[in-house]
């Protein structure tokens, strides 16, 4: 007896367009598809640290400032952006804090994790540049 | 058989940590520091906005490079485990296994190539 016999939610194969049936799927696919970006902002940043370590300081810097790079970073940032508020969204919604008899909601870890964010950039700007 | 199944489980658990945390980092640290290397240096803009670029960041102390290293091998762990995680949601699961070792591949020498780089400037004081 095969698996599709066997256990019949197996038959229902995902379909590739599977995720254009409703709003809340694609919603699911762009947050995925920003670890791409993610994923090749790190990749680039050490092809960047590459050509310093094979030439010099100023190859790391002329690239960061080459304008395809600086358009692809850009789009990065927005990307990764929604990739830490759908991910602090996210940690609001399966563990939710309990506080007396009501729980916290999604948008209250939202809010207090954008607001760390704030928090910890200005902090590592602080001690990695400005000290 | 049993064991060989829980030594599986234990290893998906680590993997599946190790990119929870990657999260965190990715959400937490990746966004300064693409504002600082795509942002502020390019335009000129604050913190960069004096006598510093981001060769400092990396280069200025070890707590820069730490965290250069923290940010970038977390957030490419996260970005390529969920990419091909995603690929096999798109029609691609039969190809699930490749995927998987391509993607551990990609990790493993970005990681490897960056501690490299890093370790090599510690070494011989390029990193103050």
């Amino acid at each position: 007896m095969g698996d599709a016999n066997r256990y019949p939610e197996l038959r229902k194969r995902l379909t590739p367009g599977w995720w254009t049936a409703n709003r809340h799927y694609a919603m699911y696919m762009v947050r995925e598809w920003t670890s791409l970006f993610v994923a090749l902002y790190s990749l680039i940043f050490i092809y960047g640290l590459s050509l310093w370590a094979a030439g010099s300081r100023a190859d790391f810097l002329n690239f960061l400032k080459n304008p395809a790079i600086v358009g692809f970073s850009l789009v990065a940032l927005v990307f990764t952006m929604y990739h830490a508020a759908t991910w602090f969204y996210l940690l609001g919604a399966i563990s939710p804090v309990k506080i007396g008899r009501s729980k916290t909601k999604p948008w209250q870890a939202l809010v207090l994790n954008l607001v760390l964010l704030v928090i910890i950039s200005y902090v590592a700007i602080w001690l990695l540049v400005l000290r | 058989m049993r064991a060989e199944t829980h030594k599986v489980a234990r290893l998906h658990a680590i993997l599946w940590g190790i990119f929870s945390l990657g999260g965190m980092i990715a959400a937490f640290l990746l966004p300064v520091l693409i504002y600082l290397t795509a942002i502020a240096y390019p335009f000129s803009l604050w913190p960069f906005n004096g006598a510093k670029d981001p060769s400092f960041l990396v280069t200025g102390h070890l707590l820069g490079a730490l965290f250069v290293f923290v940010t970038i091998a977390g957030s490419l762990y996260h970005g390529i485990f969920r990419f091909q995680s995603v690929l096999t949601e798109v029609g691609l699961l039969k190809y699930r296994r490749a995927l998987e070792a391509v993607g551990y591949f990609i990790i493993f020498v970005g990681i490897i190539i960056l501690a490299y780089y890093l370790g090599t400037w510690y070494v011989n004081g390029t990193i103050r």
